[in-house]
């Protein structure tokens, strides 16, 4: 085969349930270039935010992504209370910490099915994703709702945990650390899913922190960057989480990480349901927000999570700009892919998280002619 | 047992056609339903495979630009004929060969193959990049199992001194198990058997994430619906051939229920057991280590024969 037969993956294709375009060069089964095109997606959702009241806006941002609806209603909160000088109640800051922490448990098991299905082990594709039932059930328990919890309000949350919901979720969370303890033993002991991520898409420290790669991707290649730890927010001062960090940079490490940091989530859940400190769930927004602008930052199931926020004095923002943990990663996808077998570039698209409707806004680019 | 049918009955009913049509169907769901069962999944029903058939075979039947128009649409009736044909010189449901030979086993090796090598060709007679992977994909699979596979159907052959499958079976019959005095080559007849069929783990000829549909992309309608149907006959046959080869023979007709649906239920399980290997890594387990297997296993037996004739 010549040097430029061209391996379409996408808009369309099995292996990608959203749309974005790469184009695989190959050498028989071997890749030598990788490119990527984003974009089939774009929903206009930060001018639709400019028409919007900062209420309105909640729910707008909760709908960026499906699976981690929370973090960028969070992110977006936490950045209109920091303009307006506010800050949420105690209670309010650590039920945000427990729902974002649940939403990370079902984002990294559906993850961990989804890049179970890449690999063809489709037998833990199943048994993952029947485990996270478990956890959209508690979602749904608190919330009434199992994707868009919409727990979060300008100065606080919408509900309360009581002692019974308490219970089931310390429950639930016992009942997954045992899963999750099973899952990670086969990722690691399973020889033929080693086969495909041991030593696969080695991403070096010096590589990630070049390509700036955010969360469990740069954790596995032992950058610490979590923004959980680096700047606290919600409760995550008064209830701190370890990093979990890894030096060998490849697929098997990022399935270690993500899953390890399971563990942290479950074990600050039930610090937090243990303790949760006594107050109001919410304090009182002015409706205009005073004019400024922020930056707000949260660590989303796949990342840092960035918003920049500018009000110009009105009940509506003036400029929202969201950028997700998925666009920070692509280019440790492009970079590694070069070199390996054709059968592995859909376990290095997966094995970053990718969430592609979240990550396509409009961007101009000027070039210099 | 044995039955006195006329030709065009062997040919077109039992154990030719229709027979075999059912059977693989049956087969079908029966293992997607186990695989389904023990991914904790509820599966299809019963007639799903036929809903599926019919509704392909209903379809529009796409012809894509740039394929060989003859190759296109001869290649699956091609498929389909040998594997029914086939089926002539095993004993399909625990009864006598329809016809026996001196070297039917290998005529029988070959025309199971040719399902194989159809694929190969379909994919390749097309333009598009996914079915060219494919395409190439199946035969260089087809070239790493089909050698060990061989080899691990002439153990028995070696064993019962005969190349007629008849005779294999009536020798497997009145002797211990051969999966007990050869158990390396029943592994890998099973394997071999997996691999033909492209069933999960051996599946990266048609793996969805990467390639789509591999070498059948480009099918529809009936083309596609004709090696589909193909594919469980050739589970049925093939299932039956190891079973009559390594489980003791198969004699009668709950005879073969019961040793093939227990074959089957290995292999859905070994389909759930593994991820899927790459196509390097598939080619390196049967030549590094399947074949080499084999080849030792067959000169033990050889061995064994010899120092068995020089001592009676």
């Amino acid at each position: 085969m010549s040097e430029k037969f061209v391996i379409p993956i996408g808009p369309q294709h099995p292996a990608l349930k959203e749309p974005s375009h790469f184009e695989i060069f190959v050498d028989g089964e071997e890749v030598i270039k990788a490119t990527l095109r984003l974009g089939y997606v774009h929903r206009g959702i930060e001018k639709g935010a400019e028409q919007r009241t900062w209420t309105q806006n909640l729910y707008l941002m909760e709908r960026i992504c499906g699976i981690c609806s929370h973090v960028h209603a969070m992110a977006f909160v936490q950045g209109v209370e920091a303009l307006a000088g506010v800050q949420a109640p105690p209670r309010a800051r650590a039920i945000r910490q427990v729902v974002a922490e649940l939403e990370r448990l079902h984002s990294h098991l559906l993850w961990l099915g989804v890049a179970a299905h890449e690999a063809g082990f489709d037998a833990l594709f199943m048994y993952s994703w029947r485990d996270r039932e478990t956890v959209m059930d508690l979602l749904e328990l608190l919330s009434g709702n199992r994707v868009n919890y919409s727990a979060n309000l300008l100065g606080g949350v919408k509900f309360d945990v009581t002692p019974e919901q308490k219970v089931r979720i310390l429950d639930g969370v016992s009942f997954l650390e045992e899963r999750v303890r099973y899952y990670l033993s086969v990722v690691n002991s399973d020889e033929t899913f080693l086969g495909r991520t041991r030593g696969v898409g080695i991403l070096s420290r010096e590589e990630a922190e070049r390509l700036g790669a955010v969360g469990p991707t740069a954790r596995a290649s032992g950058v610490p960057r979590d923004v959980r730890v680096d700047v606290p927010y919600a409760a995550y001062s008064e209830f701190p989480i370890k990093m979990v960090l890894s030096q060998q940079g490849d697929l098997q490490a990022r399935f270690v990480v993500r899953l390890e940091e399971l563990f942290e989530s479950i074990r600050v859940i039930r610090e937090i349901l243990n303790n949760l400190p006594e107050s109001e769930l919410t304090v009182r927004m002015p409706r205009r927000i005073p004019a400024g602008e922020v930056i707000s930052r949260v660590e989303a199931p796949r990342g840092e999570l960035f918003y920049f926020i500018v009000s110009n004095g009105s009940d509506r923002p003036e400029r929202v700009k969201v950028r997700t943990p998925s666009l920070a990663n692509w280019g440790t996808v492009l970079a590694t892919a070069p070199g390996h077998k054709l059968a592995d570039v859909p376990m290095l698209v997966a094995g970053i998280d990718p969430c592609f409707s979240c990550n396509d806004r409009m961007v101009v680019v000027k070039t210099a002619r | 047992m044995t039955l006195n049918l006329n030709p065009l009955v062997i040919l077109l009913i039992f154990p030719g056609g229709l027979f075999l049509i059912v059977a693989g169907l049956a087969y079908e769901y029966v293992d997607r339903k186990l695989v389904a069962r023990f991914q904790n999944r509820i599966g299809p029903r019963w007639f799903q495979p036929l809903a599926d058939l019919l509704k392909l075979l209903s379809k529009e039947e796409i012809t894509p630009r740039g394929v060989q128009r003859d190759l296109f649409y001869l290649l699956p009736l091609f498929a389909l004929a040998s594997t029914l044909t086939a089926s002539l010189y095993v004993p399909m449901a625990g009864l006598t060969p329809a016809y026996a030979f001196q070297g039917d086993l290998i005529v029988t090796i070959y025309l199971l193959s040719v399902l194989t090598l159809s694929m190969g060709l379909a994919g390749a007679s097309t333009v598009d990049r996914f079915a060219l992977v494919g395409a190439t994909r199946t035969l260089t699979q087809l070239f790493s199992y089909e050698a060990p596979f061989m080899l691990a159907l002439l153990g028995p052959a070696i064993a019962a001194q005969t190349w007629q499958i008849r005779t294999i079976n009536e020798y497997a019959g009145q002797n211990l198990w051969l999966m007990i005095a050869q158990p390396i080559g029943f592994l890998v007849a099973l394997l071999g058997l997996m691999g033909k069929l492209e069933l999960p783990p051996f599946d990266a000829p048609e793996a969805e994430t990467e390639i789509v549909a591999g070498a059948l992309t480009e099918y529809s309608g009936r083309g596609l619906a004709l090696f589909r149907l193909s594919k469980d006959i050739e589970l049925v046959i093939g299932l039956t051939l190891v079973a009559a080869f390594y489980l003791g023979g198969i004699h009668s007709p709950l005879d073969f229920l019961i040793k093939t649906l227990g074959l089957l239920l290995v292999v859905a399980l070994l389909q759930t057991l593994f991820a899927r290997l790459r196509i390097d890594q598939v080619v390196g387990l049967w030549w590094r280590i399947g074949t080499i297997l084999v080849v030792i296993q067959l000169i033990a037996i050889v061995i064994g024969r010899y120092i068995g004739s020089s001592i009676f």
